[in-house]
Order: C-alpha cells, then structure tokens, then sequence
C-alpha cells in the first residue's frame, strides 16, 4: 500500500469530500420521497432541485445506489427506435447524455461507438430499413448498411456466422455509444446531495399510505415519513410497490442476464447487435468483452445467474467472432426487468393523487436515465404529465393505445 | 440445466417447455375494471402459482406449480387430465 494512502488513516481531513453526505436521521416529513436510488431516481432528485428548485426531497433505497438494474446493464446508449414517441423520447436523452458529464462534474466515461443492429434475414431488414425512414425523419442519424460496411467497421467478423446466420446487413447508428453506468449514479447523487437532496441507502419502503385517493407518506424500518408526493423508480420491483397502493399494472418480472470476459487487447470499436443470435457485445474501455444476451424464458424475482445464459451465449457469439474461443469469462450476473407487452416504459401520473410510476424500463433503461428523471421531475413538480411521456401513462393499456416498441429491442426477446 | 418430473412424459429438462403464464380464468363479470385492464395487467408479484407449461416437442399442455421467487417446482398435471378431471 502507498504510504500517501497510509497517512489518510491517521487525518480526520479526507482530501477529497465525500460524494454525498446525508444525515443519519430521517426528517418526519419531505416534498417528495423517491423510491429507488438507481439512476432514474437518482436523476429525478437533481432534475428537481435544479430545474424546479424543490429540494426537500429524500431518495431511498433497499439497498446501496446503483446496485440495481443501474449497475446490471450492458450500459448502451442509442435512440434508434421504432415510434415517434420512442425516438423523440431516446433522442433527448442522447443529448442529455453527451453532455453530462461536465453537467455532473464527473467524468462518465461517455463513449461514441456506433452501434450495428445486424439483419440476418429480409424481415430483419425490411424492420431495419423502417427503423432508419423513422429515424431520419425525426433528424436521427440512422441507415441501413451492407454487409462490406459491417467488415470495414469489424473486419474480425464472419459475416456467414458459422453457415447459419448469413449477415446481410445492419440498421448503423452512428451516435450509439458506452458510458460507465455507476458513474451516472453516483454523479446524480453527488450533484442531488450538494443540493441539499438527502440518500437513505438501507431503507426499504414497506408500504405507502394512501388518505381519500392521495399518498400521505410512507413506512420504512426507521419509521414512518409524511410525504407530499411519492416517485416510485424500482426496476424489478414495480408491481410489489403498486400493489402498496392498490395499483394494477401489465409489468411482469423476468431476469435479464449479463457476462464479462477478461480484459483483452482492444479490438472491437463498435457495438454489435444480432436479434437472431441473441446477443449484444461491446469492448469496454478496460478491454472487458461485455456482453448480453435476450431474457430468460420465464417469471422469476431472482438474480441468480446460470450457467445455461452463458453457454447458449458463448455457443451464439462464437458463430460470429470464432477467435474468442480462448477468452475466458470473469463475471456474470443477472437484473430483474420490468417488462411491458409494448416495450415501452410506464411513466407518470396514477389513478392515486401525488403517486408518479417511473417503470416499465425492461432491458432498455440505462439508455433513458438523463431524460426519464427530466421528464419525471417536471411531471412531480407540475402534478401532470410532462408532454414528452403522455404516451407512456399507465392508463394507455386500459385504453388499448399501446405504443408497440418491441421492433426496436435490442434482442428477440 | 434445471430437470422436472411431468407426467406422461417422464423426467424432462425445463428448456423443452415455453411457459405460458399464469392461469388467470376469464372472469363472469369484470368487477369495475375496463376490458382493457382485463386483458394487459398482472400482478407481477412473487408467490407461489400455478402456470401454464408447453411442451414443444410433444405439443402437450400442462400445468405447473411453480414459486416465482424460488424458481421452486412442486408438481405438474397434464391439461388435458386436469380439465377432463
């Protein structure tokens, strides 16, 4: 160990000030209280406080920040979407994204790869092609490319993927990029807190209190909170949260699976999708092979990994690079999504007064952090829906005016 | 690779089957709930529940009992048997 480090242990003066700093005592009453301090929680509590000036606000989690599906993703960002409502909504948050880290005065590692989502048969590509036409429309830098594009982006690929899966070309993205998903938390949280925003890691919320149609506060193992209004932001725990205050919802909980490799020599520049292969994989800037692959088959609120995810994944990814048969992975892991019959998210207002839902995120949340805590702060703080995300209430389902995102997953899910 | 005792067919690895849900019966009158409501929402929540299961190479219905938080299996019956009693 270096001595510099060493010294520290006997100064009471740490150089460098905490991140966030939240006394050990909860108030008895907040604003607003956020449940969840994954991203989307954490953003919404900044957004709050910087563009609505309310900062009597408490984020609280079950667990430590970014432990959730903040930290589980595959940390890709595009705004290649299907409908207008999805490429308005992914391509703000782009934007957001571009510039946050000198918003948050924290560098995120944002990374600009260009994304290939690769077509291995004419449906692919017919839904390619209408994805790029959606895109170029809404000013989204979007086209179809052939299969010599693809080998001058990464000449490493087979593009007949073991004889199976001929590639015959790819919807390219250009703005598709990387960024380190726990930096975006913890910068959230950093900039919440120097805005008086108090974090309560440890503090499960294990009911809501509902008075004549409208949330009152909420109950925790330290105690009860009154609350002005309450944002639920907890992926893989959306319908236990709902069911708190007598809410339906068509989200189901299925696991979604993640790996990394050992860190190898860089290679790959770009990221490579293959809806038929089920899987995404990208070089992060350690050199780690990161990789996804599509949900497993059934309901289950459980983050065990298998071994049966990472063998169908190794089996998919060396049809298409046969060379990394010799790399070895080092961790795997696995989030829970909340997944909708649309693919789109579930945002805003409920039937309860004062009760906002930020869910729905299903394997495509990371991506929406910037611009989802936007929209969910100006929701909470205007006590309607940003009109941004009127599309994605709740009440679309009861009213059959699905949004009908699926075409633009990443993977056949 | 996760193995499950069915009936008829005997001890079977869990990824010959594509579950189908939960059995949710449709209901005489929906009570104060839009047809929509009906249609799209779950209640997602963990317990213990009873599924439906296909059998992809046979192409036989069962239904299985199944913990959601668990993965736990307890037991499946044949459709077809469980309906006809």
């Amino acid at each position: 160990m270096s001595i510099r480090l060493l010294k520290y242990a006997f100064i009471e003066d740490w150089a460098e000030p905490r991140f966030f700093n939240t006394p050990d005592e909860l108030r008895d009453s907040y604003d607003v209280v956020i449940i969840g301090a994954g991203g989307h929680g954490l953003a919404t509590a900044y957004y709050l406080a910087r563009e609505h000036g309310i900062t009597n606000v408490a984020v609280l989690d079950q667990s430590y920040i970014g432990g959730g599906n903040t930290g589980r993703n595959t940390t890709i960002i595009r705004s290649n979407y299907l409908t207008e409502e999805g490429v308005k909504f992914y391509d703000q948050s782009v934007e957001l994204f571009k510039s946050l880290s000198e918003e948050l005065d924290l560098n995120i590692f944002y990374s600009e790869r260009g994304h290939f989502t690769l077509a291995h048969s004419d449906a692919t590509l017919r839904t390619a092609r209408w994805r790029a036409e959606v895109n170029k429309h809404y000013g989204v830098d979007s086209e179809v490319v052939g299969p010599d594009d693809i080998l001058k982006a990464c000449p490493q690929i087979q593009l007949d993927c073991g004889g199976n899966h001929e590639i015959l070309g790819a919807l390219y993205h250009a703005p598709g990029a990387v960024a380190r998903h726990d930096a975006v938390a913890w910068g959230y949280a950093k900039r919440a807190s120097e805005a008086g925003i108090e974090i309560h890691q440890h503090t499960e919320v294990t009911g809501i209190d509902v008075a004549g149609g409208r949330v009152v506060g909420v109950t925790t193992p330290r105690g009860k909170i009154q609350a002005g209004a309450v944002v639920s932001a907890v992926a893989g725990f959306t319908p236990t949260v709902l069911s708190m205050v007598g809410l339906s919802s068509p989200i189901e909980i299925f696991p979604l699976q993640a790996c990394v490799t050992e860190p190898i020599k860089p290679w790959l520049d770009t990221i490579i999708v293959s809806g038929s292969l089920h899987l995404y994989v990208s070089q992060s800037s350690r050199g780690e092979m990161v990789m996804g692959a599509s949900l497993d088959p059934m309901e289950l609120h459980s983050r065990r990994s298998t071994f049966e995810f990472v063998s169908n994944l190794a089996d998919q990814l060396l049809d298409m690079f046969p060379f990394l048969s010799q790399v070895n992975v080092n961790r795997q892991w696995a989030g829970m999504a909340d997944m909708t019959p649309d693919f789109a998210p579930v945002m805003g207002t409920t039937p309860v007064g004062g009760f906002y839902v930020d869910a729905g995120w299903g394997t495509w949340g990371f991506k929406a952090t910037p611009i989802s805590g936007k929209t969910m702060a100006a929701t909470v703080a205007n006590a309607r829906d940003d009109e941004l995300i009127t599309d994605f209430n709740l009440s679309r389902f009861g009213d059959y005016e699905l949004v009908g995102e699926k075409g633009a997953a990443a993977v056949g899910h | 690779m996760k193995y499950i005792d069915f009936p008829t067919l005997g001890r079977r690895p869990s990824s010959e089957f594509v579950v189908g849900g939960i059995i949710d019966p449709e209901p005489a009158e929906l009570d104060g709930i839009s047809p929509g409501e009906w249609v799209f929402n779950r209640d997602s929540i963990p317990m213990r529940r009873t599924e439906w299961w296909y059998h992809t190479p046979t192409q036989l219905w069962f239904l299985v009992e199944r913990h959601t938080a668990t993965d736990e299996v307890f037991g499946a019956t044949l459709a077809g048997a469980a309906i006809d009693g």
